[in-house]
């Protein structure tokens, strides 16, 4: 699990173009969404895409999402879950 | 009788819930949704989605017109409209040239331009033919063309309230009597990048949406069209036109807040909510019913409850949402309800909210849910866009009489002067602060030096979609700076359209100017296309990959309005927020918005502009049409060279103004006045000229003070020479030699360019840019150029001007 946390943080720091911020900086049990890393609800439905893309997980309802993106470790499991 | 009073003879729609009023009222009446399987066209996401599709056959009812299918739903609507009003054979007593239309879009050809695409990427088919069709300015110019309105043409595209938008613009243009009959609503078709789109936001109920429900989840997509015939009351009472209904007033707010999400204190919906109300001369308690945007989205219908408790506090009229009928129809949906609303005031019934069964105790409302009859004298009609651009509309019914004072608002005792004419015959708008992004610099001084040197340096741009090293020469805005003026976290979520806009925008707006209040701030930025790379790479990916993973970034920056919104967000500016689309007239007509709220007081400053980008699609098409070689030759105007099916090398670019009343803190740069758009059908130089002239004289311009006009010729033989045959009548009208001028060799020809125009004509009248350097002839300017008219024309005859003084 912590493997995929590391990798879902470089993810999430590529994807969005996190200059100087390091996965040490992201709380694996905070929120990914709100918080410190100044990431609004279309930086969510981005990452929502980018799990399509790479883990071939599809969501449709914001509930889904919500749930998921509750915290890095929480995302994690999600995606050791339903990944395809 | 108040003489300028918009009233309502006219209407026509059709959607998924039918064609026609009559049909659309059947369906309500009985409760039954039009909502059913998308068959229009392939999606395999969305291949389960219950959607508003238009079941009739769209090309067959539109008969003998060549458009899209927005173009062609709109026209089917304004037809009904028209023959509703007794207009179905022409114009009959009504001038022509105080007949317009102005309308709202958002999808325009996309349909059309997605099937190029895909023949293009999957089969390497090169079929051009739909972009011909793309822009969304379409349907209003088919609309003018088929009435022969010679009055104010325009479109608007404040995503889904811009419907709504259009209406109330309409109406504007009608009480400050610039126009006597308007055809205002708006038409908008399914497409596959409004579907992926609105899945890519999960703002989708593949079951069909259900309005204030505990269970809903989403919209459900639809397409339409839906138009009003609104004319003044002096206008429709003269002709023995019956009057529908009233349009009593309307509220603009700017939430400021997010691309597509409200704010969820509902702050901007309430606001627009009190304006419409303010403007209307009516109390809350006399509201009897309130049409809901109600998309049954999460968030909206949380948002839109919360306003309406905040509005009438315990004593909530009856109100509805009416989306389950035929979808969310964008653009169209604000123009649907109003047509409803015209019709529930003459039945003395509401329409129900089809879809609504569980209450949600979060909401604590419930919505009417079944159709009744009830007494209606005024209904509130709500529309919320993307980017937070709220419009509310009032309408009252026929017989009784409007208590709104705008009209003394517009046009002093005795006078028949409107107020946009008069506040500015003092000396005009104030020229605050001006900005810009182009081929020939991003500050008067270096655009200066351009016109010093022959014009902007074109270069190349590589057009894949041709061949792997295929190029077109252009004139491109290269690195404009945008790290100096947006910080790094917030450029990575911005298209490069929008980077180039708001950095157009923070410079002309300087820092003097924050004092004013945020909602007396309007901005009004208009576009041709749009961000057309983010758009594109949004399609590509749609196609290219079956619609897996679609990019929500992508699809919110090919919202036209984002464009506008993200100024009001980035600023903080929450007065009205618009986008006109209206091809090489867009800056003219955002000129016009900005310059009305400032006549009306609404806002105490205008930011108003354009902006358009370069994109390899466009320049492959004109390619394929010759219009393009490797040899094409950089624009030189009036200098005859295009041959055959050449065309001027195309550019791109942003320009921004900030205009305030004369008593603003910030020394003026210039003035300007005699702003009005209007159309035309035959290439008459002196008819031309003499509207020039009438729109100086009413502002108080003598002729015989013009030393230039400042055009868009651009090296085709034909336009230059009818732009100087122009220039040539007013000559001989004003008694002076007037000099035609050019800017278009320092930014491109590009639908943003007549905005360029705009400065270059402040910096002729500041002495920034030498006169000889702009004109054809250079034994005409004898003197420093004072007072410059920039005068527009565009290929379907839509016009528009203002006049620069020093």
């Amino acid at each position: 699990m912590e493997s995929l946390i590391a990798e879902l943080k470089a993810k999430i720091i590529a994807g969005f173009q996190l200059e100087g911020v390091t996965p040490a900086d992201i709380n694996s049990d905070e929120p990914i969404f709100g918080t410190g890393l100044e990431l609004d609800s279309i930086d969510a439905l981005e990452l929502v895409a980018i799990l399509e893309q790479d883990y071939g997980i599809v969501i449709l309802e914001r509930s889904v999402a919500d749930k998921a993106f509750a915290s890095l470790r929480a995302l994690a499991e999600f995606v050791a879950a339903n990944r395809t | 009788m108040s003489r300028r009073t918009p009233v309502i003879t006219g209407s026509g729609i059709i959607c998924a819930a039918g064609c026609g009023v009559a049909a659309v009222r059947e369906s309500v009446r009985a409760n039954r949704s039009g909502l059913g399987p998308l068959t229009l066209f392939s999606s395999p996401r969305y291949a389960n989605h219950l959607v508003g599709q238009v079941r009739d056959n769209v090309d067959e009812l539109a008969g003998n017109v060549r458009g899209s299918r927005s173009d062609k739903l709109s026209w089917i609507a304004a037809r009904e409209a028209l023959a509703a009003a007794g207009l179905a054979s022409g114009l009959g007593k009504i001038n022509p040239a105080r007949a317009g239309v102005m309308l709202g879009a958002t999808v325009g050809g996309m349909l059309g331009t997605e099937r190029f695409l895909t023949a293009m990427l999957r089969e390497n088919k090169h079929r051009f033919g739909p972009l011909r069709f793309h822009e969304c300015a379409g349907a209003a110019d088919l609309c003018a063309k088929k009435i022969g309105a010679l009055g104010p043409v325009a479109t608007l595209s404040t995503a889904c309230s811009a419907g709504a938008m259009a209406i109330l613009a309409a109406a504007e243009l009608i009480e400050q009597g610039e126009a006597d009959l308007m055809l205002a609503g708006a038409g908008d078709s399914l497409s596959r990048l409004t579907l992926n789109g609105f899945g890519s936001l999960l703002l989708l109920d593949p079951n069909g949406c259900r309005p204030f429900d505990a269970r809903r989840t989403g919209i459900s997509l639809g397409e339409g069209a839906a138009m009003l015939v609104i004319e003044a009351e002096e206008t429709a009472v003269s002709r023995g036109a019956k009057i529908l209904a009233r349009f009593a007033g309307w509220g603009v707010s700017c939430d400021a807040f997010h691309a597509t999400a409200p704010q969820a204190e509902a702050r901007g919906a309430l606001a627009a909510m009190q304006r419409a109300l303010e403007c209307s001369g009516l109390q809350p308690s006399e509201i009897d019913f309130v049409s809901a945007h109600g998309t049954a989205t999460p968030d909206n219908d949380a948002m839109e409850t919360r306003a309406l408790k905040q509005l009438f506090g315990d004593r909530i009229p009856p109100f509805a949402s009416v989306k389950r009928f035929f979808g969310h129809t964008l653009a169209t949906s604000g123009a649907i309800k109003a047509v409803l609303a015209v019709q529930s005031l003459r039945e003395q019934a509401v329409p129900g909210t089809l879809g609504f069964e569980v209450a949600d105790e979060k909401l604590g409302l419930e919505p009417v849910r079944e159709f009744r009859a009830q007494p209606v004298s005024h209904i509130l009609s709500n529309s919320f866009g993307f980017g937070g651009n709220n419009v509310a509309l009032v309408f009252e019914r026929a017989d009784l009489s409007c208590r709104s004072r705008r009209e003394e608002a517009y046009f002093k005792a005795g006078s028949s002067q409107s107020l946009l004419t008069s506040a500015a015959t003092k000396r005009g708008f104030a020229i605050l602060g001006i900005g810009a992004v182009s081929a020939a610099g991003n500050s008067l001084a270096e655009i200066a030096a351009a016109f010093r040197s022959g014009g902007a340096a074109n270069s190349a741009f590589a057009v894949p979609a041709v061949s792997p090293t295929a190029q077109a020469k252009v004139y491109a805005s290269g690195d404009f700076g945008a790290e100096q003026f947006i910080e790094p976290a917030k450029r990575r979520k911005l298209s490069r359209l929008q980077q180039m806009t708001l950095v157009a925008a923070r410079k002309s707006f300087s820092s003097g100017l924050a004092a004013v209040a945020p909602e007396k701030i309007c901005v009004a930025i208009g576009t041709g296309l749009g961000s057309l790379n983010d758009t594109a790479a949004f399609v590509e990916n749609m196609i290219l990959k079956d619609e897996r993973a679609p990019r929500p970034s992508l699809f919110t920056s090919s919202v036209h309005n984002s464009l506008a919104s993200q100024i009001a967000i980035e600023l903080n500016f929450s007065g009205l927020n618009s986008t006109p689309i209206q091809r090489e007239i867009s800056f003219e007509t955002a000129l016009w918005q900005g310059a009305t709220e400032l006549a009306s007081g609404r806002a105490e400053l205008a930011l108003v502009g354009t902006a358009d980008e370069l994109n390899q699609y466009q320049l492959a098409a004109g390619m394929r049409w010759g219009w393009w070689h490797e040899v094409s030759l950089e624009i030189r105007p009036f200098a005859g060279a295009l041959k055959n099916r050449e065309r001027p090398l195309p550019g791109e670019g942003s320009a921004a103004v900030t205009l305030g009343n004369a008593k603003n803190v910030a020394p003026p740069l210039a003035f300007v006045s005699a702003i009005r758009i209007g159309r035309s059908e035959n290439k008459d130089a002196e008819a031309e000229a003499r509207w020039i002239l009438q729109t100086l004289e009413r502002d108080g311009i003598a002729a015989g003070d013009v030393d230039l006009l400042l055009t868009g010729a651009n090296g085709l033989a034909k336009l230059d020479n009818f732009y100087r045959a122009i220039a040539g009548e007013l000559s001989r009208l004003a008694g002076r030699n007037i000099a035609c001028g050019a800017y278009k060799h320092a930014c491109g020809e590009h639908h943003s360019a007549s905005a360029f125009g705009f400065l270059t004509a402040v910096g002729l009248v500041c002495g920034e840019i030498a006169p000889e350097l702009c004109t054809a002839d250079k034994t005409a300017l004898t003197t420093a150029c004072h007072t410059v008219v920039l005068f527009t024309i565009s290929q379907t005859g839509t016009k528009g001007m203002c006049c620069i003084r020093a």
